[in-house]
């Protein structure tokens, strides 16, 4: 049972990483089954951003092995993980100034899309239902998280929350099999983040690898169901939320400051 | 439609999304509507001019178009003005066909010299982009000269077939070129909307966000400077049929600079009153103020520096000293 979870989901497998001499990741091993919110925690410099980028191609380990619903991931960067399914969002909101809300949204489905150079410049009937059908999925997306109502408007007349609530919709528009959100939480208010975790709970799927990469505890206790925990570049634990509260390690070196206190 | 995708060329344009006609839609017809009816008024070297205005305008609309959705700079895009100007004199002599042949191939051409110079420097970007093309108009008059056989050297190739004979040559050449640039306007402005516009502005404005959707930056380059200099050869294809003839004197190594000052003078803007003014400007300019000589281009170095700065800082007098207590 476990070994089937396994092959449908995102597997690392003895990661290591290190730029000269310097070993941010130290043999991390993970793996993010489908249907299943995930969370990866650790202090500031853990190498949570490391691990993440080696998961969407960024970096590469010079270590370890990926793989994806079977397929390995070795070797490939990030447009081609992309069309493998995996997207992601940004820590620092990845929006393209120029474009309205609907459009930023728009490119997330360029892999999906199929309209081709000439209806790019001339408009033919295949290519309007095309633009039409783009755009209903879009709106689709931002509805789902309910800001649709700002579809037209620019990024930079918006607050960012809702920037973040549209960076999901962009990576949610091309009907992914696996999303990873490097801290989705960053720079929002109390109230965004409530709104934040709404949405991510709806969006949530069977088929779905769903990573959430944050620092705020608080936030990953209550959304995720399973919880790995980073600290100095290796994986010091994973469990359960209430695993993760009970484990000696996490509390020494994650919580301990509180405990300090 | 049409009116729509005009008017979203340009900023005003706010309301153009709904499909209904606007001020600034209404505005891009009266100025289609002039531009339709001058021959009645205006005729001889004035009509000459607007053509080539018109032909100018489409390589100044080359160079924002690169601007726009690259990001990149190229002060080598004479060259392939001179690609497709030269492709519709060498098709007329050695073939003895018309522009209605020479004018799409002109503009194959030109995407493939594009892709074949991009291809190798598409880890090129800013400052050393910009230093790869300019060998491409450095390298410009050698090759035309050089060439003779093909391009007639210093002297240059006569252009003398008709699109449609038994009308007056310069109407013919006022019209076409004013067709081409409109509707290379309204491809444009439809090309903002396609999935391929979008997914350049989001490769150039977010790079590595664009990477995770699947835009590599490669093909990004690849593909825009290809799409531009296409858009370069069918101005230069235009270029020469306006003008008539094609000849080393007009692709020299500061044509491309002065395509590059066009395209900054039209704010580097895509819309047809940009591509206009900058067409304008780097036509009638040299030929208004032919008795300045070697002053041009110091004036064009004066336009660039005042629009760059004006444009950049909308207000000129921010460069002026402060008054003492604010």
């Amino acid at each position: 049972m476990m070994e089937a979870a396994t092959s449908n989901g995102l597997v690392a497998e003895g990661i290591s990483l290190a730029f000269g001499g310097l070993h941010v990741l130290n043999d991390v091993s993970m793996t993010l089954r489908p249907g299943v919110v995930t969370g990866l925690i650790g202090p500031n410099g853990a190498g949570k951003t490391s691990l993440f980028n080696c998961l969407t191609g960024l970096y590469h380990g010079q270590r370890g092995r990926s793989s994806f619903a079977g397929t390995p991931l070795n070797g490939l960067g990030p447009a081609q993980r992309a069309a493998c399914g995996i997207t992601r969002s940004f820590q620092n909101l990845a929006m393209c100034p120029d474009l309205s809300l609907l459009e930023n949204v728009l490119v997330g489905l360029t892999l999906k899309r199929r309209s081709g150079w000439f209806s790019a410049f001339v408009p033919t009937p295949a290519q309007r239902a095309e633009q039409r059908d783009a755009e209903r999925r879009a709106m689709a997306a931002l509805n789902e998280l309910g800001i649709a109502s700002v579809a037209h408007e620019k990024p930079s007349d918006l607050p960012p929350g809702t920037l973040r609530l549209a960076e999901i919709a962009r990576a949610v528009a091309c009907e992914p099999r696996a999303i990873l959100l490097d801290e989705p939480a960053a720079g929002l208010n109390a109230v965004e983040t409530r709104d934040l975790m709404r949405a991510l709970r709806r969006l949530m799927r069977p088929d779905l690898v769903l990573l959430v990469v944050e620092h705020d505890m608080d936030l990953i206790m209550e959304l995720c169901e399973q919880i790995y925990v980073l600290n100095f570049g290796r994986m010091i634990a994973s469990g359960t939320p209430a695993e993760i509260r009970a484990h000696p390690d996490v509390i020494r070196v994650y919580l301990g400051d509180e405990a300090d206190d | 439609m049409a009116v729509s995708d005009l008017a979203q060329t340009s900023k005003a344009g706010v309301s153009a999304r709904s499909g209904h006609f606007d001020v600034a839609g209404l505005s891009m017809l009266a100025v289609v509507a002039v531009l339709l009816l001058a021959p009645l008024l205006a005729g001889g070297f004035l009509l000459y001019s607007l053509s080539l205005c018109f032909a100018n305008a489409l390589a100044v609309l080359s160079v924002s178009m690169l601007v726009r959705f690259g990001g990149e700079v190229s002060i080598g895009h004479s060259f392939f003005v001179a690609l497709g100007a030269y492709a519709v004199a060498i098709v007329e002599h050695r073939l003895g066909l018309s522009i209605v042949v020479s004018l799409p191939l002109a503009t194959l051409l030109g995407a493939g010299a594009g892709f074949v110079f991009a291809f190798p420097s598409r880890r090129l970007s800013g400052i050393y982009l910009a230093v790869a093309t300019m060998a491409l108009a450095l390298a410009l008059p050698e090759i035309l000269i050089g060439f003779e056989k093909f391009t007639g050297g210093f002297e240059g190739l006569y252009i003398a077939q008709d699109l449609i004979p038994g009308i007056p040559k310069a109407l013919q050449h006022y019209y076409v070129a004013l067709a081409v640039l409109v509707l290379v306007c309204l491809a444009l402005a439809h090309f903002r909307k396609s999935a391929q516009g979008l997914a350049l502005l989001m490769a150039q404005a977010q790079p590595r966000a664009a990477e995770a959707m699947g835009i590599t930056r490669s093909w990004a380059r690849v593909s825009i400077f290809t799409l531009s200099a296409a858009l370069a050869a069918l101005a230069g294809a235009l270029t020469g049929f306006a003008s008539s003839t094609v000849s080393p004197n007009s692709f020299t190594f500061f044509s491309g600079v002065f395509l590059l000052v066009g395209s900054v003078v039209g704010l580097n803007r895509l819309s047809l009153p940009a591509a206009l003014v900058g067409g304008a400007f780097i036509t009638l300019v040299p030929t208004y103020l032919a008795q300045a000589g070697d002053w041009v281009p110091i004036l064009y170095g004066v336009a660039l520096v005042v629009v760059t700065l004006v444009a950049n800082g909308g207000d000129l007098r921010r460069f002026l000293p402060r008054r003492v207590g604010r």
